[in-house]
């Protein structure tokens, strides 16, 4: 019996150590890279000019913020790239991430910089197209394209994370381990069970340790603490920014708003806040002025689905350029990615670093967990508070993931009597004409509904 | 009734389609006069020439219309309306105003030249939902006049002809490409061209009923375009999906007057403002 004991803990402590062994790609194939680094120019070139095209359009809306200056400013790379750039100089490491799991709050406690690097750029697509199979979604190829290029900012990068998300995410992080560091997180399929739980809390720490070898900076508690009150700070700004489009005299548009929200995924922590607080002190007098951007019957739309991210706002302009506003997404591009804070109940380190794997893992309402109940229910709360007339469910074309969610979610919103509208797209400009009949359609619809007319 | 009067009466919807632009005019809600021209390749000659046609008729000039909708695929190509519409909108629009003998219209199913779409409504004739095929052929009138040509039957005819057939082909492609080859190598196998027509029409119906089956079609099923013109194809839909369908005296004006009925609910809404 005794012998049995021991040898029990003999194979659970055996467990362990595998359990918190670090996970990577070991080089037993390496391949050659394939670079087509020559062209960097060129692409950066047609990413800013593709930018400026939004904004072109943006600017135009009346009674735009004058606070969104410093975020129209910002995206143009120089600045934020110099910055960087010195930042690495000095001996910071900067760390690419991927989705929206990986616990930032730990990257700045250990003296690195995140950045979220899926791309939204339709020209890097074609020469990621060599490596990746054509078959995958337009997120995923335009995010390694950036890296054959060396575009900014995943050409800043020292490492990347990739977490173990869709199919897609799943095998980039091998693919690309030939080009850099990568670090898998891996993600339980399902986020509320115990066993999931305490999977994902070990991969957090298995995160910090390795965090402060690669940086030589332990994570201390007040460091850790500092960087939980700093995010913590910048989300309650977001919030305050969500709640502003809440109001029923639109204040700023959909595009505006995710713009905002993308700059954070590489600029300074505390300058953003700094930037979006400034910016919704603007709005909140622009409620009292009366001073909207869009007439207070604009149709109010929710967007969901598979996330958009700069420069490829070509779905926004369309539906904003046609009478209509985003007021509110579920993207993980978007509100997700900033919404939800650490919430600390006992500052001790275990105490924080389970809050924060919580953060990272509970709210979140990423297909690629078994169920989609909560992102269903973080719909229907949506459609209330932001007094939603219709939600528009935006599919990256070759999104599984999305693509199977769908039925469920149809049903649900038909149920409840709330308009939806399908748009299954991908990065290209070549169905724009096609989009536009749809939207125009569905505003349509909703319209007559509101007024009846038509 | 004085000039000013009469104008203020007449409305125009012009339906600028990839294949046809249609012109529709009305007097109070009565139709006076329609016509149609091919768009091709220049959308702007279309509209013109069809609506001179529609004018010549009643012996009205351009002048005479009080309010102007266009919509179609080309709607924005009309620098004179006063309002641009979707042909959704403008679909529910026609096919709500002429109803069904067969019952209420729940679901409606339009065949066009390149494009197919169901509109689903409410009790109240609102759209409540909707979907357009993607980008591909299959499915839309462009399929089948592709098919026409490679049969070597005319266009107009194929409905009937394809009504001869006993025993219908089972082909297996529905990509218009793909189907071209398939149909030629049934040629060759020397089968009828009425039993080849009569698959080919299964392979359009069956496209449209997984498209309508999207937002649960209802009957009666009020079936439009110019595709509705071909009996064979509204014979295989109605099979295929087991409900009512209804298809309109002039199905490919359906549109343009649904933005005629538009333009003169526009125009009263304007003249009380
Ligand atoms: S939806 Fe999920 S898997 Fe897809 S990019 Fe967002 S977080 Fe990653
Ligand atoms: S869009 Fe879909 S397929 Fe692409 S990365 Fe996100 S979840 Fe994966």
């Amino acid at each position: 019996m005794a012998n049995e004991v021991v040898m029990f803990k003999k194979i659970f402590k055996k467990l362990k150590e595998v359990e918190l062994k670090e996970k990577g790609f070991e080089k037993r194939y390496p391949l050659k890279r394939v670079s087509a680094f020559e062209k960097k120019e060129e692409f950066k070139k047609i990413f800013l000019e593709q930018g400026e095209r939004n904004l072109e359009l943006m600017q135009k809306i009346p009674n735009r913020a004058k606070n969104m200056a410093y975020f129209d400013e910002i995206w143009k790379l120089e600045k934020r790239v110099k910055e960087i750039e010195d930042f690495r100089k000095a001996g910071g490491k900067v760390i690419g991430t991927f989705c929206n799991f990986v616990p930032e709050e730990l990257i700045y406690a250990a003296g690195c910089l995140p950045i979220r690097i899926c791309a939204g750029f339709y020209e890097t697509i074609e020469i990621a197209e060599e490596i990746l199979a054509k078959d995958i979604c337009p997120l995923i190829k335009s995010s390694f394209g950036f890296k054959l290029v060396e575009l900014p900012y995943f050409s800043l990068c020292d490492l990347v994370i990739i977490p173990t998300s869709c199919d897609g995410k799943k095998k980039l992080g091998e693919i690309l381990s030939d080009y850099l560091e990568v670090w898998p997180l891996e993600l339980p399929n399902t986020k509320d069970s115990s066993q999931s739980k305490e999977f994902w809390f070990q991969e957090i720490k298995i995160f910090k340790k390795r965090l402060e070898k690669l940086s030589g900076n332990e994570i201390t508690f007040s460091k850790l603490k500092k960087a939980i009150e700093l995010c913590h700070l910048r989300q309650v700004v977001f919030h305050r920014f969500d709640e502003i489009r809440q109001s029923t005299n639109p204040l700023i548009s959909g595009r505006d708003a995710l713009l905002v929200t993308q700059v954070s995924f590489f600029d300074d922590l505390r300058r953003w806040t700094e930037k979006t607080k400034k910016l919704c002190q603007e709005l909140t007098e622009n409620i009292k002025k009366n001073l909207g951007i869009y007439p207070a019957q604009t149709p109010r739309l929710l967007l969901t689905g598979s996330p958009i991210i700069w420069p490829n706002y070509k779905f926004l302009n369309i539906i904003e350029e046609f009478g209509g506003i985003v007021v509110g997404d579920t993207f993980c591009s978007g509100t997700q990615h900033l919404y939800n804070p650490v919430e600390i109940d006992e500052w001790v380190m275990e105490e924080m670093l389970k809050a924060i794997a919580e953060r990272y893992l509970l709210p979140s309402i990423c297909p690629c967990f078994i169920e989609s109940n909560d992102r269903i229910d973080n719909l229907l709360q949506m459609v209330k508070d932001f007094k939603i007339d219709g939600v528009i469910y935006h599919q990256l074309r070759l999104c599984q993931l999305y693509d199977l969610e769908f039925y469920k979610v149809k049903q649900i919103l038909n149920r409840e009597n709330i308009p939806l509208l399908r748009i299954q797209t991908d990065y290209s400009q070549e169905d724009i004409e096609q989009i536009k009949t749809r939207v125009e359609a569905f505003l349509e619809m909703i319209k007559s509904k509101k007024y009846e007319f038509y | 009734m004085n000039s000013i009067e009469k104008k203020s009466q007449i409305v125009a919807g012009i339906d600028v389609g990839s294949a046809m632009t249609k012109v529709a005019i009305l007097e109070t809600k009565e139709i006076i006069a329609q016509a149609m021209s091919p768009t091709l390749a220049d959308p702007r000659l279309a509209v013109k020439l069809a609506l001179e046609k529609a004018l010549q008729e009643v012996n009205l000039s351009q002048n005479d219309l009080g309010f102007i909708v266009t919509t179609g695929y080309g709607r924005r190509a009309v620098e004179f309306g006063n309002q641009v519409i979707t042909e959704i909108t403008a679909n529910a629009k026609g096919a709500r105003f002429l109803g069904s003998p067969l019952g209420q219209v729940r679901t409606v199913i339009d065949l066009g030249a390149q494009d197919s779409k169901v509109i689903k409504l409410n009790e109240n004739g609102e759209v409540i939902d909707f979907i357009m095929n993607e980008k591909c052929a299959a499915g839309t009138g462009r399929f089948l006049e592709v098919m026409a040509k490679t049969l070597d039957i005319k266009f107009e005819d194929l409905g009937e002809f394809s009504l001869k057939s006993k025993n219908p082909v089972k082909i297996n492609a529905t990509c218009t490409v793909f189907a071209e080859s398939e149909v030629i190598s049934l040629i060759v196998q020397k089968k009828k061209r009425e039993d080849i027509l009569a698959g080919l029409h299964h392979v359009i119906a069956k496209k449209i009923a997984d498209l309508a089956r999207a937002v649960t079609p209802k009957e009666v099923v009020f079936f439009d375009g110019g595709g509705a013109k071909n009996i064979g194809i509204k014979r295989s839909l109605e099979e295929e999906l087991g409900l009512k369908i209804y298809v309109p005296e002039e199905p490919q004006f359906v549109i343009a007057l649904g933005a005629a009925l538009i333009a003169s609910e526009l125009l009263h809404a304007n003249a009380r403002s």
